[in-house]
């Protein structure tokens, strides 16, 4: 658990974070979103004590960050940065073993740990362990700053716009491979970006900052539903907000059992979401879907008044 | 500094027994080219005399070669050993946050000090420290320094700061930054800035004859002196055999994989 009471930070006569309290629960993925400058990479990395804050407090499951030794505290807390951070010098594995190797650890306990993370971030061992990071593309080179991140089984883990500087599609999938993960460490995530649709994506608490001020925090849906000021509306995505909700609905929690009616020709995966669904139905001009199942075998049928939130179709 | 690295990555994979001894055989015929001109010149006697054919004395004989050799291989090391220690820990002080005000200076110094001619500093040593051996270390020692701290300052600072934050993001302490992460990203860079400081020392060494220092610089001083070319070519031959013998072990170490 992450708590900040009333935390400021002043560079010189500038104040980059002014006065902010939130608390992120244990396996809560939190992400603090804004525009650029608006202190949410400042904050993040007062955590970790990178920087030091100025006035008030924060605690790590209740005890002050101050109280620890800054680079003790550093090796409990996972940390990925944007432009990955990996040390050329090193190998994949090297690279991997770092944070266990700062604590010590048995030799055959680091290379089986290195080789655990290699595997739950689909990076072939054989293939990859002995690589150098300028040998690896832009998505290989974060996976395994992913990895080296986990590599203590950390409790915490601090992501700075860890996606920001990679392709659409290899984001996507590696924002995926993030969801997965999360499900099954279930790590307490602080996680920046100014990517909105990604924050939406993963976030359980979407933090909005603003000029170095929390405006608005909540379950994403919430903030969708209710924004608190014209500038968290137009954050959220203005007249794509509705867009943006059906991203996060599942078109198997609105589709329907068979009607009476055939089925509809064109079908949607039931994994998909609902604005997938509305955009299929856009391309192909029709009002209902087929909800298939990962076997291509229908399932159910998506109409667009349900789609809509009616209650019957 | 992954640009620079990357070329070098090749190396670092496989056949690297064999490889070795070929990789290490350019500044090997060097050294011994430079051996057999030292211990064997009397027998190219014949050759000297035809450039200096009216003298009686071609060969140098005040002392050997050998022995100004090792004179000299002594001054270089002595002087360059010092500035690399002074040079390296000076660079590495002011990049490091106590230190950080007096970079700017260091850094100008650094500059300033590489536009003087080796043969000013000499000059300036000599009143000050007298004749003999002493102030041509010391003038190494300086002009070598400018290099070294030039180069280490632009390995440190060329470093990619996402490195250095993800390091102290990882929890590793200064001195683990520094002697794991920073020295060897940097230690290519800085090798490069050793080399020029000891390439020119050697070169430059040969002036400190001029104020009493037995080194290979004695024959090309006496042959000056007494008009006998031959004494010139022996002194100059071994200098720039020395040189180009220290210069292509340097660039076998360059290009040695930085990640072993």
């Amino acid at each position: 658990m992450i708590e900040l009471f009333d935390v400021t930070k002043r560079f010189g006569s500038e104040t980059a974070v002014d006065a902010i309290s939130l608390r992120v629960e244990k396996g809560e993925f939190c992400a603090l979103v804004g525009s650029s400058g608006c202190g949410k990479s400042t904050t993040l990395r007062m955590i970790n004590r990178l920087i030091e804050h100025s006035e008030g407090e924060i605690h790590l499951d209740g005890q002050p960050v101050r109280s620890f030794n800054e680079e003790l505290l550093r090796r409990r807390i996972g940390y990925v940065i944007q432009n990955t951070g990996l040390f050329p010098h090193w190998t994949v594995a090297r690279n991997i073993g770092l944070v266990p190797r700062l604590l010590k650890w048995p030799r055959g306990k680091i290379r089986a740990r290195t080789e655990e993370l290699l595997g739950l971030l689909g990076l072939p061992r054989e293939e990859f362990a002995d690589k150098y990071p300028h040998q690896l593309s832009g998505g290989q080179a974060q996976r395994v700053g992913v990895a080296r991140a986990l590599a203590a089984d950390p409790e915490i883990l601090l992501m700075d716009e860890p996606f920001g500087a990679l392709d659409p599609i290899t984001r996507e999938a590696l924002q995926r491979e993030l969801q997965d993960i999360q499900a099954r460490l279930n790590k307490t995530v602080v996680f920046v970006t100014h990517d909105m649709d990604e924050a939406l994506a993963l976030a359980d608490r979407l933090v909005v900052m603003h000029q170095g001020r929390i405006i608005q925090q909540g379950r994403p849906i919430d903030l969708l539903h209710d924004p608190v000021d014209a500038f968290v509306e137009s954050l959220l995505g203005g007249l794509d907000r509705g867009l943006k909700e059906a991203a996060l609905t599942r078109v198997s929690e609105r589709m329907a059992p068979f009607g009476p009616r055939l089925l509809a020709s064109e079908r949607i995966p039931y994994r998909a979401s609902l604005s997938q669904a509305l955009s299929v139905m856009l391309w192909h001009r029709v009002e209902r879907l087929t909800v298939v199942d990962d076997e291509d075998i229908p399932i159910g049928e998506l109409s667009l008044r349900r789609l809509l939130g009616a209650k019957s179709s | 500094m992954s640009e620079s690295l990357a070329p070098l990555a090749p190396n670092s994979e496989g056949g690297r027994g064999v490889a070795q001894w070929r990789h290490w055989g350019v500044p090997l015929i060097w050294l011994t080219l430079l051996l057999v001109f030292t211990f064997g010149m009397a027998q190219l006697e014949v050759f000297l005399r035809l450039i200096e054919p009216d003298t009686r004395q071609v060969l140098y004989h005040r002392s050997s070669l050998a022995s100004l050799l090792g004179q000299h291989v002594f001054v270089v090391a002595v002087a360059s050993v010092l500035a690399i220690v002074l040079g390296v820990s000076a660079a590495i002080a002011v990049t490091r946050p106590a230190g950080r005000d007096f970079l700017p200076l260091v850094a100008q110094l650094a500059s300033i000090g590489q536009t003087f001619p080796p043969v000013a500093v000499l000059a300036l040593a000599v009143p000050v420290l007298g004749f003999g051996t002493l102030p041509i270390i010391v003038a190494l020692l300086l002009y070598g320094l400018l290099p070294i701290v030039r180069n280490t300052l632009a390995g440190l600072s060329g470093i990619d700061p996402g490195v250095h934050e993800a390091a102290r993001g990882m929890g590793m302490t200064d001195g683990q930054i520094l002697r794991q992460v920073e020295l060897p990203l940097a230690a290519p860079v800085i090798l490069a800035g050793i080399r020029t400081a000891v390439t020119i020392n050697i070169a430059t060494a040969a002036i400190g004859a001029t104020v009493g220092a037995s080194n290979l610089g004695d024959p090309i001083i006496s042959g000056i002196v007494n008009g006998n070319t031959a004494y010139i070519v022996q002194g100059a031959l071994l200098i720039g055999l020395l040189a180009i013998t220290v210069d292509s072990t340097f660039e076998r170490l360059l290009r040695r994989p930085a990640a072993r």
